[in-house]
């Protein structure tokens, strides 16, 4: 699992109001290269939850984005920040480890992988 | 309570009728069991019918998927590049990547289908699509190819629809293909069970919700006593009597309707119209045309590839897959409601937010394309 994809999860337990950002809790984190396409980046930029994507990145050990959202000009010119975006939204890999819901605690396990985010009869 | 009592009082009057319906109330007494259960709670049949042959199936489907749609193809090709491609029920995702200029996050229910797509390097997740875990508008479009048939009631279908919308961007496109009703090779109508009679016998076995004590002592629920070879015959001559036309008559001309009803529509039939009020009749009406859009359609695995899977082994001894040694397979069913025409439309439309932009048939499918409703600029 991505951080692109984590910045889209959220816990949807019946009755939950607040299941986004989901907790990560790291267990094995890899790398893979991906090819850097600055405009992708950007539009990602529009999409993404600063927060979520910074404290992410710090669970799984990439602590180089800055605390507060940058400004939109700086998408324009700075390819060193983009670099750095698209390695935290596209190159980090949660392996092993789990994604824990903010408002519940309840974890769903990503193994190989692969985040689980099926349901209990109980909670739908 | 009510409702059962009229039930009974007006089977007293239909001693001839019975059949139908009796026919009319398996149906019936499947939906109001369903209809007590959360939308979002999946039912037994989509667990043992889709999720489980599914499971079990997996690798050997996907060696059989890997042909693309060209109509599937060309939506996705005509997404601006860049964009964030949500395909729910992906299957083995033969259509993650397809448009190398967007990125894909696919998600199915059934995990070893998504081991398939993770390691061919896909972002992927385990999900349901009846309940995206997914925030608002993340995405830019989202696909729904082949899956809403494997919902079983409507309410399950709608919502994987609202579910779709909900996590599009406003002014997002969604694609949503489902198996028609209507199929360019009719033959293939005949290798398919059609569903009611199956439901029964397999909806009564121990451990079923049917059988639990509220059902039991509930005299809406008597399907136990009906043998399966009788509930056969009643299905077809349900079918029958609605396949003569009720659907096709006006509601509001009563004495065309009454009518017509010694004509073409079997006596009894018309009698139970004027038992019922007109609520109840478009309802059981309803629920017929359902049953026949309900069929399992059978999954041939080749002995030697189910020789490798553990699952056919217990699939087998379960009773849920069974052994044609003429053909050399293990037999699964999978559970489909096929869509006539018209339905999914009907369906979308019900979904606040978002327009019907596109409709077409391709290759025994319907499809549509749905807009989300885009942000007022001001």
């Amino acid at each position: 699992m991505r951080l692109i994809t984590h910045n889209m999860l959220s816990c949807n337990i019946k009755g939950v109001t607040n299941g986004f950002p989901l907790r990560i809790e790291a267990g094995n984190v890899i790398e893979k290269e991906v090819d850097f396409n600055p405009d992708f980046i950007r539009h990602m930029f529009a999409k993404i939850e600063w927060k979520a994507l910074v404290e992410g990145a710090r669970s799984m050990g990439y602590a180089e984005l800055p605390e507060d959202s940058p400004d939109a000009a700086v998408l324009k010119s700075d390819e060193p920040f983009l670099k750095k975006l698209h390695h935290a939204l596209l190159e980090l890999h949660l392996e092993e480890g789990a994604l824990v819901c903010p408002e519940t605690g309840r974890k769903f396990p990503v193994n190989k992988g692969i985040p689980n985010m099926l349901l209990h009869e109980d909670e739908v | 309570m009510r409702d059962i009592k009229v039930k009974s009082d007006s089977k007293e009057f239909l001693t001839s009728s019975d059949e139908e319906e009796e026919a009319v109330q398996i149906i019936e007494s499947v939906s109001i069991r369903e209809s007590s259960l959360s939308v979002k709670s999946t039912p037994e049949i989509e667990k043992k019918y889709v999720h489980r042959v599914y499971d079990a199936i997996a690798p050997h489907f996907s060696s059989t998927r890997f042909a693309k749609w060209p109509k599937v193809a060309a939506f996705l090709e005509s997404l601006p590049p860049g964009s964030v491609i949500l395909d729910a029920g992906c299957g083995n995702g033969k259509y993650l990547g397809l448009n190398p200029s967007c990125f894909f996050i696919g998600c199915d229910i059934s995990h070893p289908l998504i081991k398939i797509c993770s390691d061919k390097g896909q972002e992927v997740l385990v999900a349901d699509a009846v309940n995206l875990p997914y925030r608002e508008e993340f995405g830019d479009a989202a696909i729904s190819i082949a899956v809403l048939h494997h919902l079983s009631t409507e309410n399950r279908r709608k919502k994987a629809i609202e579910e779709l919308v909900r996590v599009v961007k406003p002014g997002g496109f969604v694609l949503i293909t489902v198996w028609a009703a209507e199929q360019e090779d009719t033959s293939l109508l005949t290798k398919w069970t059609p569903l009611s009679a199956k439901y029964v016998e397999e909806w009564v076995g121990p451990g079923s919700p049917m059988n639990s004590p509220r059902v039991r002592n509930n005299p809406f629920f008597s399907l136990e006593s009906i043998p399966e070879t009788e509930v056969s015959a009643k299905e077809q001559k349900a079918e029958n009597s609605q396949f003569i036309g009720l659907e096709s008559i006006p509601e509001s001309e009563e004495s065309t309707r009454e009518q017509k009803g010694e004509s073409i529509i079997p006596e009894t039939k018309a009698s139970i119209v004027e038992q019922k009020d007109e609520n109840s009749v478009e309802e059981s009406l309803e629920a017929l045309k359902k049953s026949q859009q309900e069929y399992f359609v059978p999954w041939h695995l080749p002995y030697h590839r189910a020789e490798v899977s553990g699952a056919s082994a217990s699939a087998l001894a379960s009773g849920l897959a069974k052994k044609d040694d003429r053909k050399g397979a293990v037999v699964y069913n999978r559970y489909y409601h096929v869509f006539s025409e018209g339905e999914l439309e009907r369906l979308a439309s019900g979904v606040g937010n978002a327009m019907i932009v596109d409709r077409f048939y391709d290759k025994s499918n319907w499809c549509i394309v749905l807009q989300k409703a885009a942000l007022n600029q001001d």
